[in-house]
């Protein structure tokens, strides 16, 4: 039998104010069902974060957790190595900004240097986007090309030419209000959606597990998964 | 305006308020109190202060337990004022309704009351403090609710430090919850802190130094190790600035509350869950800043039981039904092990005053739950059920609650079903239960 697939939730105590660790949990559920083993590992500031795993997963934070948690990673190296060897890496809001080449933080928008691995910049929005949000993922189709989540970002990200959005606006702010979402450059995947996104969008957390392990993977049916999203779908469209 | 201008305002204010109350009772649209605090402070803006001022004034506030502690303080400050010839007269917002109009409307209610006991909105305590010159706050903690709306808990816990910078010596003595770094920051710059040690062990949303942004240090739970006194929360501290958790002069241990001069008093309230000990060990010392003894204030806070409906019994689509408020993953962390029914009816919503993201969920360890009956109700009940399934818990799912608790019964009031549930849930299953 092979080694268990290996997930590392990267600073959950700095990026994980927003339910995302769900995504780890999904990830994790998702190839135990199908008989595929997974570890879960919490890395932590302080500690060196294990370069040898499949899939990294950051979530979102606070302004100051932020600019901890690029120092930390930066001093690390652990995520670079990672993503030199292909390894796929899923970051939601605070953690999408921060895999960009800057961001801004504080009352005073101090701009800080990313972790430079998505060819994104983000700036201070003028308005906060909260809200439920409705994408439809590039390159797919049928009901597994919708991505729903719930966005809460004072960010506007521009993408740089070496980074294609993953999904286009149907409902809500996304990345600028240029119309994109999210940003896809190899392996890594820059996203504003909570939900947490991989809960509410099956389709999108079996592409990571496709990314990050090259298994094969069969259908999976979750109980109460196609209710909610039906739930979520009508939702956003009745608003 | 002159001072009798000022004092006819305020008159004309809880004049039309009270007459809006009256009102909105009469074409049977609830107890009116909502309506008549938005009127007085819509004809007297000033109301606020004015109501607050020439009274003593304890002000109690926090992300969780605001109610209960205000209940505490409400009936401790209550049965020592009845003894008193004349009584000097309590009054306090035993509703909840802690924004500015909820204050206004509570105090306008009772002038010729001498003391208030208010529970205050986070959002609210700067401008209570400015305006009414509190002669106590309790803050109790921060933690992670409506980010939504309150995107970043830094900054209340700022306005609160500003406001208390601002009053300096007219400023009120703060009790302070020394658990909790983002409380002591803000409590920090008072003229006066009596620091409460409550043992809570609720560290997820205080990982940063408030003063600096570098990762505290903790020691673990129960490492102190001061001779069996070292509280179970472990301290914590800054290797950078030195912020550290200050030592306290008021402590939890276990089941007893443990008083500045060593006085030990088992808790035994009215009310579950270590966390209302903690609530009750902060009421007992601000009551007793406010000048009260300390065992006839605790004697009087045992009598509390179902503080705004918070633990009450009552019979739903007719099944007993206890409710237990969780709304964050602070208070579910409290709350779930409280529910002992089988099944146990997890209740969930998204309304504004809950928060629209519902993504929390997955932040509180439902795992705790699995081999036990549950079911998932309320409006976000699919949410809870996909949550659930993650963690293993089997499950029935049935959003609608008058639904959901028909088919968790029967139960009697000895043995009535645990439902643990988010404010707006908790507020329905009131209405439904006859409680409000």
């Amino acid at each position: 039998m092979s080694a268990p697939v290996h997930v590392v939730v990267v600073y959950q105590s700095l990026l994980g104010i927003y339910g995302d660790q769900g995504n780890a949990a999904v990830l994790r559920r998702r190839l135990q069902w199908r008989g595929v083993d997974c570890t879960v590992t919490f890395a932590e500031p302080g500690v060196p974060l294990p370069d040898d795993a499949q899939i990294y997963l950051l979530g979102g934070g606070e302004d100051g957790a932020q600019v901890a948690a690029v120092r930390e990673l930066l001093a690390d190296g652990g995520l670079h190595r990672a993503v030199d060897r292909g390894a796929a890496v899923l970051a939601v809001c605070a953690g999408y900004q921060i895999m960009g080449r800057s961001f801004t933080v504080g009352h005073d928008d101090r701009t800080v240097d990313g972790l430079g691995l998505l060819d994104v910049t983000t700036t201070r929005a003028q308005t906060r986007a909260v809200g439920e949000i409705l994408t439809q993922w590039e390159g797919h189709d049928g009901d597994e090309a919708w991505l729903t989540g719930f966005e809460n970002h004072g960010g506007r990200t521009v993408l740089g030419p070496t980074a294609a959005p993953l999904a286009r606006v149907v409902h809500g702010v996304g990345n600028c209000g240029d119309g994109t979402e999210g940003a896809v450059a190899g392996s890594v995947i820059g996203t504003y959606p909570h939900g947490p996104v991989l809960v509410r969008n099956p389709a999108l957390a079996d592409h990571v597990l496709r990314l990050g392990t090259g298994l094969d993977l069969e259908p999976l049916d979750v109980p109460g998964l196609a209710e909610l999203r039906a739930e979520r779908l009508a939702a956003v469209r009745a608003s | 305006m002159s001072r009798a201008g000022r004092g006819l305002r305020l008159r004309l204010a809880t004049l039309a308020g009270s007459l809006a109350q009256w009102a909105s009772r009469a074409a049977g649209r609830g107890s009116g109190t909502s309506i008549r605090g938005r009127l007085i402070m819509k004809v007297d803006p000033g109301a606020l202060g004015k109501l607050l001022t020439g009274r003593r004034t304890v002000l109690v506030s926090g992300t969780n337990g605001k109610t209960t502690t205000t209940h505490f303080l409400g009936a401790a400050l209550s049965q020592w004022s009845q003894r008193q010839a004349p009584p000097p007269g309590v009054v306090t917002n035993a509703d909840g309704a802690n924004l500015h109009h909820g204050l206004a409307s509570a105090l306008s209610a009772a002038p010729k009351a001498q003391f208030a006991a208010l529970e205050t909105d986070e959002r609210v305590v700067p401008d209570a403090i400015r305006l009414g010159h509190p002669e106590v706050v309790v803050m109790l903690n921060f933690s992670r609710d409506q980010l939504d709306r309150n995107h970043e808990i830094k900054r209340l816990a700022r306005d609160w430090r500003d406001a208390l910078v601002e009053a300096v010596e007219a400023g009120p003595v703060v009790v302070a919850n020394v658990n909790e770094p983002l409380i002591v920051w803000a409590a920090q710059s008072a003229r006066k802190v009596v620091w409460v040690d409550t043992e809570s062990v609720w560290t997820a949303d205080a990982v940063l130094c408030p003063e600096c942004g570098t990762v505290l240090s903790r020691t673990e739970p129960g490492e102190a190790g001061d001779g069996g006194e070292g509280g179970e929360g472990g301290d914590w501290s800054c290797s950078d600035c030195g912020l550290a958790q200050p030592e306290a002069s008021w402590l939890v241990r276990g089941t007893a509350i443990v008083g500045p001069e060593g006085d030990r008093w088992e808790a035994d309230l009215g009310v579950p869950g270590r966390f209302n000990i903690a609530n009750a060990a902060c009421a007992l010392a601000g009551a007793v800043e406010m000048g009260l003894a300390a065992e006839p204030a605790l004697v009087a806070m045992r009598s509390v039981r179902a503080p705004a409906g918070r633990f009450a019994v009552t019979e739903i689509a007719g099944v007993s039904a206890r409710l237990i408020l969780a709304k964050n993953p602070a208070g579910w962390a409290e709350s779930l092990p409280l529910a002992a029914s089988e099944p146990i009816v997890l209740a969930v919503s998204s309304e504004a005053a809950d928060g629209r993201d519902i993504s929390w969920l997955w932040d509180v360890d439902y795992e705790q739950l699995a081999g036990r009956p549950v079911i998932a109700a309320g409006p976000r009940a699919w949410d809870l059920s996909v949550r659930l399934a993650h963690a293993e818990v089997d499950h029935r799912c049935i959003p609608d609650l008058a639904a959901a608790l028909a088919a968790a019964g029967p139960a009697s009031p000895d043995q009535p079903v645990d439902v643990v549930c988010t404010y707006t849930c908790f507020q329905s299953l009131r209405r439904i239960g006859g409680l409000s």
